[in-house]
């Protein structure tokens, strides 16, 4: 069993170190920012994530009592920049 | 909907004082109130479990990036559920998968405050819920920010939750020799038949957001959970012997869950149209993992009404221990360990989601109210279908027939 599970502690931090990789390639790749007057679109509520919470916690509240899984839902607000 | 117990009294308080701060004199004042349902019914021979969600919301901004929230939520509960569940190498035995109907009420009041800057926001909520065996106390709080001509955005956010189990009073007792709860009477009372166990929860957030061109943007979410303490079903009693020997279902105390998930969303000018792409992997310590991929669309009809629609697909593992008969012996069946379970939801399973929404807004001209009051006016009419595949699952060798749900549901809200 430990003989299996070295290899995979080694594969896991491969992926860890991935995700640190893209998140700062794309946050350098976000330098070159959206323009206030380039969100018109963005703005709308139906571009942002979690817009509609209510309705899709109340979904959400029906598929867990359905799945064995829980979170990783969408975040309501964030990321607009609308005002 | 009648708040009962003390710490609901709470919420009401903080109800009223989100109406009196939303009626001050403040030009800032913008005060939302929120009416909404959900039903889930589950259209089958054998259960017939059906569950109404009203709730009501009511947030107010008395002050500029100050808000107050409080909301109240119950779920009226009506059906049966196994209450004995035995597996396929039992099959011959008459009855031995029986049934209890369930009939509950449970009141979940919130309330909540939020300070908002240019670039950033705090928040913090107190949420209590109540039923006849169950109570749960949660306090969340969360900390966002953005940065980089508000391109980028980071949001943090913990919350624990100390929760009571009613179950009867038998933790003397060696596991195999312990039963499942035949009512909730006496709960949360002194009588000895009965005692409550706790259980804490600890769940963990970590958000970004990032807009990538004007069309385009993405959320990447981690969330972590710890669970302790009786995580079974205290009701639910599990065939563990061939002669029909049934003990309470018996679960690990501690459960640690991850999931990582991405969201994209993408407006398609040519088609009118915000696309939607959602992807989580999720992994606990029982082994259970998930993956779950969902695709959205979402458009406006006309100026005042838009129809959003997605589908949904899920697929899990089970967990370590979970098996379809503790009687039998390896591989095909037979206990995995000093654990039993007759939950389904943590067995190998698949569902597949499908639904649509029809979302209406009405915004007064000129920055007027409809009727001196009403800035805005909004409602929604939804109705999803949920289809489980049990792979494994069975009552005693027959495939359960509740497996389909529908989800119908309306809602209506107006700002002030």
């Amino acid at each position: 069993m430990r003989s299996r599970q070295g290899p995979r502690r080694q594969g896991r931090g491969g992926v860890g170190w991935l995700v640190v990789v893209l998140l700062c390639a794309g946050t350098a790749l976000a330098c070159a920012p959206v323009r206030p007057e380039q969100r018109a679109i963005l703005a709308d509520r139906i571009m942002q994530f979690g817009a509609s919470g209510r309705a899709r916690a109340a979904l959400e509240h029906a598929l867990e009592n359905r799945e064995g899984s829980s979170g990783g839902g969408a975040v309501e607000g964030g990321g607009c920049g609308c005002n | 909907m009648q708040l009962s117990g003390p710490r609901p009294g709470l919420a009401a308080l903080a109800f009223g004082a989100a109406v009196s701060l939303g009626s001050g004199s403040s030009d800032a004042q913008v005060a939302e109130l929120d009416m909404s349902t959900q039903v889930f019914h589950e259209p089958s021979a054998s259960s017939r479990m059906t569950v109404y969600t009203p709730e009501v919301a009511l947030s107010a901004t008395p002050y500029e990036g100050f808000r107050v929230s409080a909301s109240y939520q119950a779920d009226v509960v009506t059906g049966a559920s196994e209450a004995v569940k035995a597996g396929p190498l039992l099959s011959n035995v008459p009855d031995i998968v029986s049934r209890a109907s369930v009939q509950d009420f449970r009141h979940v009041a919130s309330g909540g405050v939020a300070l908002e800057r240019e670039h950033a926001r705090l928040s913090a909520s107190y949420t209590y819920g109540t039923e006849n065996d169950y109570r749960s106390n949660a306090i969340s709080v969360a900390a966002g920010t953005d940065f980089w001509q508000r391109n980028t955005d980071v949001e943090l956010g913990y919350s624990h939750g100390f929760d009571e189990v009613c179950t009867l009073a038998q933790r003397n007792l060696p596991a195999t020799l312990r039963q499942g709860l035949d009512s909730s009477e006496q709960c949360f009372t002194p009588e000895p038949r009965v005692e409550a166990l706790d259980i804490s929860l600890d769940n963990f957030r970590l958000a970004w957001t990032q807009t990538w061109t004007p069309v385009l943007t993405t959320q990447l979410v981690f969330s972590g959970g710890l669970q302790h303490g009786f995580l079974g079903n205290p009701y639910r009693q599990v065939v563990i012997g061939p002669s029909g020997q049934a003990a309470q279902e018996n679960h690990p105390d501690d459960r640690r869950r991850a999931a990582v998930a991405l969201g994209l969303k993408y407006y398609a000018r040519g088609l009118k149209t915000a696309l939607g792409a959602y992807a989580r992997a999720y992994r606990d310590s029982w082994e259970v993992q998930s993956l779950t991929t969902e695709l959205s669309l979402e458009r406006y009809l006309s100026g005042w009404l838009s129809l959003y629609a997605h589908g949904r697909a899920y697929v899990q593992s089970g967990a370590s221990f979970w098996s379809d008969d503790y009687t039998g012996g390896e591989p095909s069946y037979g206990p995995r360990g000093q654990y039993w379970s007759g939950d389904r939801e943590l067995s190998p399973l698949s569902t597949l989601l499908a639904g649509a929404r029809l979302d209406a807004t009405w915004r007064a001209a000129g920055g007027g109210r409809y009727g001196g009051v009403l800035h805005e006016l909004r409602a929604h009419l939804g109705f999803d279908v949920l289809k489980t595949v049990l792979t494994d699952f069975t009552w005693a060798g027959r495939r359960p027939d509740d497996t389909l749900v529908l989800l119908p549901s309306l809602g209506a809200s107006g700002t002030f």
